[in-house]
């Protein structure tokens, strides 16, 4: 008797531990999947940059997409070096850099107004740096994405914000 | 069986196996039903919002994976979702829709359609949404799946579909108070 106790007491614990574990893992699952698609279906390596059109009822990379915004992305790799994000970006209109843990937790966001310039310069580290550009990942790698708000879809704006966004490097 | 509870090389690692189908089954069934529920959002009418992104639970922070991915934190957007109008029935092509109140203050603002899998609906015209600079002011914005002449957001064919009202930088007030804020009405009309 005194051993069956014991046993279901371990069932118990063992069910909990793997209760959390998944709990744990399940945001880390939806990153990996969604690496691996995008890798697959965009052939983009880490540390490249990969530029996509505006979503249409077409796209399928991700759920609820925005159509306003051409988006950039990137899953960066710091073990070997620290990345240099530059770009040329829009005057006036909304854009935004931001980071992501592997585990899909959102660690920065700026914007253009909070960044005050229309040139993108920002150095990605994971050591401290006192510099003014650079920013310290708490991951050594993630996922990054730029968002250029379209505002209007017309030709003539279309290309201009897509000249923008093509010269959005990684080095 | 006794002679099974007598052999601990077989029974732990049975157990093992077991408890890791028990909790992981568990795990999946809560988040999926918490993500059904819209559990951790917060309600004001017929919209619910995202929660905080800073999230420190592990639980909240599987929920939002689900959810949300790659969203950004409250006080750069804001995604209002609906799939009900005002009376609280589901939002179908079958009908028509105005949406009716201004959306709370904030840098940008649009309103998409997603139809029943969440991507964009389909339709011809490659028109997603209506947002602050293609918005026609004094007129309302009419959800159809047949053509208008201003504020059209096109419903395709969609037996179930859902909108988002995106806020980029929202005002301090409305990111503090989301569960009191006015919200727009999406009201059936006549087709």
């Amino acid at each position: 008797m005194k051993k069956i106790f014991f046993y279901l007491l371990f069932l118990l614990l063992m069910s909990f531990g793997s209760y959390q574990l998944t709990i744990n893992y399940i945001p880390k699952l939806v990153y990996e999947v969604f690496h691996y698609k995008i890798e697959k279906n965009q052939n983009i390596k880490d540390n490249e940059i990969k530029h996509f059109d505006i979503p249409s009822d077409q796209s399928r990379d991700v759920v609820m997409p925005n159509p306003d915004f051409l988006y950039s992305v990137s899953f960066y790799d710091l073990s070997k070096k620290d990345l240099n994000l530059k770009g040329n970006m829009p005057d006036s209109s909304y854009w935004s850099v931001s980071f992501y843990k592997p585990n899909t937790i959102n660690w920065y966001v700026k914007n253009d107004q909070e960044f005050n310039t229309n040139k993108l310069d920002l150095k990605l580290s994971l050591n401290n740096n006192l510099k003014e550009n650079t920013i310290k990942s708490p991951v050594e790698k993630g996922f990054m994405i730029v968002r250029i708000l379209v505002e209007k879809k017309d030709k003539e704006s279309l290309d201009y914000y897509k000249s923008l966004q093509k010269s959005i490097v990684i080095k | 069986m006794k002679k099974l509870i007598e052999n601990k090389l077989i029974l732990v690692p049975i157990l093992i196996i077991i408890s890791f189908f028990i909790g992981t089954f568990i795990a999946i069934s809560s988040i999926n039903s918490s993500t059904q529920n819209n559990e951790f959002s917060i309600k004001n009418g017929n919209w619910i919002v995202n929660p905080k992104m800073d999230l420190k639970d592990s639980y909240q922070r599987a929920y939002i994976s689900r959810i949300g991915v790659f969203a950004l934190d409250e006080k750069e957007a804001l995604y209002f979702l609906s799939s009900k109008d005002n009376m609280g029935k589901n939002l179908s092509s079958d009908f028509d829709y105005e949406i009716t109140g201004n959306p709370p203050a904030g840098r940008y603002w649009s309103y998409t359609l997603y139809g029943g899998d969440y991507y964009l609906v389909n339709n011809k015209t490659d028109v997603y949404n209506i947002n602050k600079e293609n918005f026609e002011k004094n007129h309302p914005i009419t959800i159809s799946s047949t053509k208008k002449n201003s504020n059209w957001l096109p419903s395709g064919n969609e037996k179930q579909f859902h909108i988002t009202l995106r806020l980029y930088n929202p005002d301090k007030e409305v990111y503090n108070n989301l569960d009191s804020i006015e919200l727009p009405l999406i009201k059936r009309i006549e087709k």
